[in-house]
Order: structure tokens, then C-alpha cells, then sequence
């Protein structure tokens, strides 16, 4: 493991994106960072007052969003309200970026004008993810539970609505499988081709990082200090199955990725502990690298073995494997 | 896990021990201040004052009333309110979706906050945002309620008090009731409403203000529940529980007696009272002597969620229990006899 570059922001990491060879970090306050190709700091975008939203890059330009309520991109400025963005996200073609404020989800194409989004929904938008195969539908989860919606559309095309809350979601990129973690200790998985729940309990912690492999045969959660690895295959998926637990974190996992390369999972937790598993059959070995300060945000790169690792102190590195 | 309203032997000897986290104060957590009161009742206007003053406080606050009157502040983040069901309409896992989300966020930051700072909207039901720092794990950890404070538009106040949920509610939950505009009513009125006020809330603090207008650290430094201040109130809420009030729908019940608790008893008693109650109960606050135990019990509650913490040594105190309730259709009598059967 070799460190290629490295960049230190203002604060803790929030979120990491690459483009490319280009990395944006996004601390929780403070100016954006983009790291060239070369690994230098490249340019330093605007924050948004209180807080930063998480970013994404959309059409080959970092749009950024905040509590201040704004989007910016491609030297446009879009303030559609005053209630925070929490974070912004592209569909899987490229061509719409989406954002939830309150009870909408704003959506814009790629010169910037507002799409077909979704107005006046039951709940305000905790998260979003949108179906891989179809950019014109995406989950919304928040207080109830995950609704999926079809932009047009007055009612939901499916609902998920257990009656507690969810706060993050993630739709696995074969399309298949919807995961929310959710405000108590827990996660419901959905089994599109089954349209069939799975309620799954008994996490140590709240579940603050998961993530599907890229070919959403595994399902990676938090919850504790114990990485879970759900198998997403077969006719029954998760239910019924004994997880594979990973075991040699000190802290809570704070952040998880899988490399869309590799397959490998970098796993970090709160004591600077980044973990990486290389799986063979049903079988993981592990690299652990210690880092000094609590690892907050994990990344790829999407053809490379590099591994971007960001910190709660702000520091951001880029390791090669 | 917590469970509700059966925490067990949480009051009991070998529990006295510093609390991880709930509603008290705790040098290490972020105080969380929150301003509740009707439309017009002046909490844009108080919290104009709080942030314009010179205390040298770094603030953040969280607005879910996005009126007219701006407030310009740098971080002032707008957040419409967003009621979390947990555990399928149990009232005291009902959570601000909102706070936990902007909190969490706000609590990464390396430069943290002095206070944070929630101006909830005027129909608000303050018993989630309170509950948000009791049942959540993260919030408890990191923060405290320092204070709720109601501000009551003395002028308008009667035209509501009557027939809104809200408006009551706003009362019996405050700590510190901020009875403002207090210049549009002649001082026999403002008699007659505090002693209206006090009938519903015992212990909370009221204040007359004009214009909002109170020192601030009346209601930044309030400090949770403080063992002092229960101590300080605790007279005037006896003597007001043996009057009759007319607002039968919110009222304190305070109950003291010498002597020293039987820790099981008590335990199996307030579980059983907020299982059976607390839907109807908004706050308990206490003070406990345990038998066999040197130091005092501190005791607050929110609807189903109780918590205790260690209060020191009695010391050369004479030994006693003091209790209140705050609450819809309490039975006084009831509430005084299960009390009095925990009685070592």
C-alpha cells in the first residue's frame, strides 16, 4: 500500500467523489477540494455556510449543495429554497442530477434546467438513490419508510413503508435489491423481483455505513464495530442465510466501499482503522492499515486500484494498492 | 437496548453512577436550547436578541418557523419539522427527524458549537423534539437539553389556552416561560394568567418580558434540571397543588414526604405509572432519598422515557423525597398514594 497523494481540508470529510482521475472531497464545512490527476490540490470550490452537503460530479463538473440551501454547478448558482440539501446525487446514465429539499426532490438535467422532479411527497426526503435501469424512478426514504416513485406520477410505483423511519438508502446496481438503514438499529432490505421485505434487526449501533458490491451480489453493513455481509444472490437472497461477519475493527464502522475493480471492501471506523478484504469464494483476507484520525469517508477509484480515505480531521489521502 | 418504561432498577443503590447521557447537563455535551410559543408570541424576536447580543457564545440554530422577519445569522439552518414514528405510534419513541439529521451532520464539525439553538414552529408538540435528545443514541451522547422555553403572548394567550393541545402543551413542557408583551396587560391580568400558568406548570420559571426582552443567560445557563432549582420551586408547587384550578386538562401534581424510598418499589411504580400513563404525562421531575443510599437520586422523565442520575451526598440535609408530574387528567390522588406505598 503506497500513498500517492495526500490534501488536507478544513474539516472532517463528509464525502469523496472521483471523476476520472479527480477526486473532490468534501469536508462538513469549508471550501471543496479537488485533487488533479497528478494528486495536487486542483482547485478549491466554494462551501455553503453551516454545513456542506455531499457532492457529485455530474457532467464532468463537481456540483456541491449545503444547509444554505443551494446547488452549484458548472458556475451556475440554483437556490430553489431555504431548507437544507443534505446531499446530491446522479443518476446511473449520467444525465440527471437529483437533490431532496423538504417534501421535493429537485431534479435537473444537464444544461440545468429543472426536470421532471417530485413536489409535495408525504415525508421530506431523508435520501434518495436512483434505479439504476431507469433514471426517470427513484427510492425516497425518510419518516415511514422507502417509497419508490416515477417522476410524472401521483402515486408511488412501490412502497416500502414499514412505519418507522429510514434515513439512508442505497439500490444495488443489478437493480434487484433497495437497502435503507434506518433510525433504530436495523435495515430493510427489498426484493424487487419478489417485491418482498426483509427486515433485518440486531445490529450493535444504528447502521451509519453499507454499501452493495458493484455486482450487487454482496451487501456490506455497519452497525457496530462487525462489518455484516449479506449474500444478495440466489432466490431468497438474504433471508434465511447466516451472514459472513467481519471481524477486526476497534471502533464503529463509519464508512464502507467496494471497489467496482477488484471487488475488494475497504471498511473504516472511528479510531482510524482502515480495513481492506480481498474475497475468495466464502473465504476474506484482510490488509489493516492505522490512520490517526477516524476514518469518515471511503472511495474508490473506478478503474484503478487506488483507494481514496478520508479523515475526520480533514485529511485526505490517496493510497494504491 | 433502552425499553420503554421498564428500565430496570434504574434507581436503585448500585445504579448511582454518572448518567451516560439524557436529559442532564453534562460539561462535555452541547447544550440545546428550545424556544417554543404560538405565532407571535415573540421567539423570532427573542431569538433576534439572543444572537445579536455580545456573550461570546458561538450559536447554531436550527429554524423550523420560517417566518416573515429573517433572521440574519450565518448559521441559521431552515429545516421543515419531520416527526420520526420509531416503534409504530409508541408516543415515546416518536423522534425530530429533522434535528437527528442536521445534528448529526452539525456534530461532525471540527469547530463545534457553544449551544444549538431550535425555534420550532407554533404548533409544534415539544415532546418529540425533548424526546430526540433522550431516545436517540447519538443525540444523547452529544447533547443536553439545557432548557424548553415557551414564549406566552400575555395579550392573545386566553383566546387559545382553552381549546389548543398545543398551547397547553407548550406550558407544561417549558422550564422557563418567557410570559412576553406583558406591557398590552394590565398587572391584575398578568396576575391571574401566571397564576394560570402556574396551576398547569410548577416548576417552570416564569418570567414577565416586554419585547422579549430577559438576560440571556435566564435562558442559555438554565443548565437541564438542576438539583437547585428543583429545590428552589419546590415549596410553591405543593402549595399551589392543594388549589383548585379550572384547567383541568393540564396540571402539576407534586408530591414530598420525609424519609427514605424502597428503591425496588419505586422503580416497579414509575415503570408502571408511565406504561399506564405516559401518553398523558409531558415531564417528571424529582428527588429521591433511597434506602441504604448516601447520595440523592435525580429523577426527570418525558412521557415514557425516565432517566436517573446521582445528585451527591446528602449530607446534613434532613432526608426527603419530592416529586413532580406534570401532565393531562393526572389523578392526584392516586399518583399520592402510589407514592406514599414506595415508602421504605
Amino acid at each position: 500500500m503506497k500513498q500517492i497523494a495526500a490534501v488536507t481540508a478544513d474539516d472532517n470529510i463528509l464525502s469523496l467523489a472521483w471523476c476520472g482521475d479527480s477526486l473532490a472531497a468534501t469536508p462538513s464545512t469549508g471550501e471543496i477540494l479537488v485533487l488533479d490527476a497528478a494528486g495536487r490540490n486542483g482547485s478549491a470550490l466554494a462551501g455553503h455556510g453551516a454545513g456542506n452537503g455531499e457532492s457529485a460530479w455530474f457532467g464532468g463538473s463537481l456540483a456541491t449543495c449545503g444547509f444554505d440551501g443551494k446547488i452549484r454547478w458548472n458556475g451556475r448558482e440554483i437556490h430553489a429554497g431555504r431548507g437544507i440539501i443534505e446531499r446530491v446525487k446522479v443518476s446511473k446514465d449520467g444525465s440527471f442530477l437529483g437533490a431532496g429539499q423538504g417534501k421535493s426532490l429537485l431534479v435537473f438535467d444537464q444544461d440545468g434546467n429543472p426536470a421532471q422532479g417530485l413536489s409535495r411527497l408525504p415525508a421530506s426526503v431523508a435520501d434518495f438513490a436512483w434505479d439504476p435501469s431507469d433514471s426517470t424512478r427513484v427510492a425516497i426514504v425518510g419518516a415511514g419508510g422507502a417509497r419508490m416513485w416515477k417522476f410524472g406520477e401521483s402515486e408511488p410505483f412501490a412502497r416500502f413503508d414499514w412505519g418507522g423511519a429510514s434515513l439512508r438508502v442505497e439500490w444495488s446496481s443489478c437493480g434487484r435489491w433497495l437497502v435503507t438503514a434506518d433510525q433504530t438499529a436495523s435495515v430493510h432490505i427489498y426484493d424487487f423481483t419478489r417485491d418482498y421485505p426483509l427486515h433485518i434487526q440486531g445490529y450493535e449501533t444504528k447502521v451509519r455505513a453499507m454499501a452493495f458490491s458493484a455486482d450487487g451480489k454482496r451487501l456490506a453493513t455497519g452497525g457496530g464495530s462487525v462489518i455484516t455481509i449479506w449474500p444478495c444472490t440466489g432466490k431468497t437472497g438474504p433471508e434465511g442465510v447466516t451472514p459472513v461477519q467481519l471481524d477486526g475493527h476497534d471502533g464503529e464502522v463509519l464508512a464502507t466501499a467496494f471497489s467496482p475493480k477488484t471487488g475488494q471492501l475497504a471498511t473504516g471506523d472511528g479510531t482510524g482503522m482502515v480495513l481492506i478484504f480481498t474475497f475468495e469464494g466464502d473465504k476474506a483476507t484482510r490488509k489493516r492499515l492505522r490512520l490517526d484520525a477516524g476514518i469518515s469517508a471511503l472511495a474508490w477509484h473506478p478503474e484503478k486500484d487506488w483507494l481514496a480515505v478520508g479523515r475526520e480531521d480533514g485529511a485526505v489521502s490517496i493510497l494504491s494498492l | 437496548m433502552f425499553s420503554v418504561g421498564s428500565r430496570s432498577n434504574f434507581l436503585t443503590n448500585e445504579s448511582c453512577i454518572k448518567p451516560k447521557g439524557g436529559l442532564f447537563s453534562g460539561m462535555d455535551r452541547t447544550p440545546v436550547t428550545i424556544l417554543t410559543g404560538f405565532l407571535g408570541a415573540g421567539k423570532t424576536t427573542l431569538l433576534n436578541r439572543i444572537l445579536t447580543e455580545e456573550h461570546g457564545l458561538r450559536i447554531a440554530v436550527i429554524e423550523n418557523e420560517f417566518g416573515e422577519i429573517g433572521v440574519d445569522h450565518e448559521l441559521v439552518i431552515n429545516a421543515d419539522e419531520e416527526i420520526f414514528e420509531m416503534n409504530n405510534g409508541c408516543i415515546c419513541c416518536t423522534v425530530r427527524g429533522d434535528l437527528i439529521r442536521i445534528l448529526g451532520n452539525l456534530m461532525k464539525r471540527r469547530e463545534k458549537f457553544d449551544h444549538v439553538l431550535i425555534e420550532t414552529t407554533g404548533l409544534a408538540d415539544p415532546g418529540p423534539v425533548v424526546q430526540t435528545f433522550f431516545a436517540d443514541d447519538e443525540m444523547k451522547e452529544k447533547l443536553f437539553v439545557n432548557a424548553v422555553v415557551t414564549l406566552v403572548d400575555a395579550k392573545h394567550i386566553l383566546l387559545h389556552l382553552d381549546d389548543s393541545d398545543e398551547a397547553r402543551e407548550q406550558i407544561a413542557f417549558a422550564d422557563v416561560v418567557l410570559l412576553n408583551k406583558c406591557d398590552l396587560v394590565a398587572p391584575g391580568e398578568l396576575d391571574k394568567l401566571e397564576k394560570r400558568i402556574r396551576a398547569m406548570n410548577a416548576l417552570a420559571k416564569i418570567h414577565r418580558t416586554t419585547n422579549a426582552g430577559i438576560e440571556i443567560e435566564k435562558v442559555m445557563d438554565v443548565g437541564g434540571f438542576n438539583l437547585d432549582h428543583a429545590m428552589e420551586v419546590n415549596p410553591h408547587f405543593l402549595e399551589e397543588g392543594h388549589h383548585h384550578h379550572h384547567d383541568s386538562h393540564v396540571t402539576s401534581v407534586g408530591i414530598e414526604a420525609d424519609g427514605d424510598c424502597d428503591g425496588k418499589k419505586l422503580n416497579e411504580w414509575l415503570s408502571r405509572t408511565v406504561r399506564e400513563q405516559g401518553a398523558d404525562i409531558f415531564r417528571m421531575k424529582g428527588v429521591f432519598a433511597i434506602k441504604g443510599g448516601l447520595d440523592r437520586i435525580i429523577f426527570q422523565g418525558v412521557h415514557m422515557i425516565m432517566d436517573a442520575a446521582n445528585g451527591g451526598p446528602w449530607g446534613d440535609r434532613p432526608r426527603k423525597n419530592t416529586l413532580v408530574f406534570i401532565g393531562r387528567n393526572l389523578d392526584r390522588v392516586a399518583l399520592n398514594a402510589g407514592f406514599r406505598a414506595c415508602l421504605a
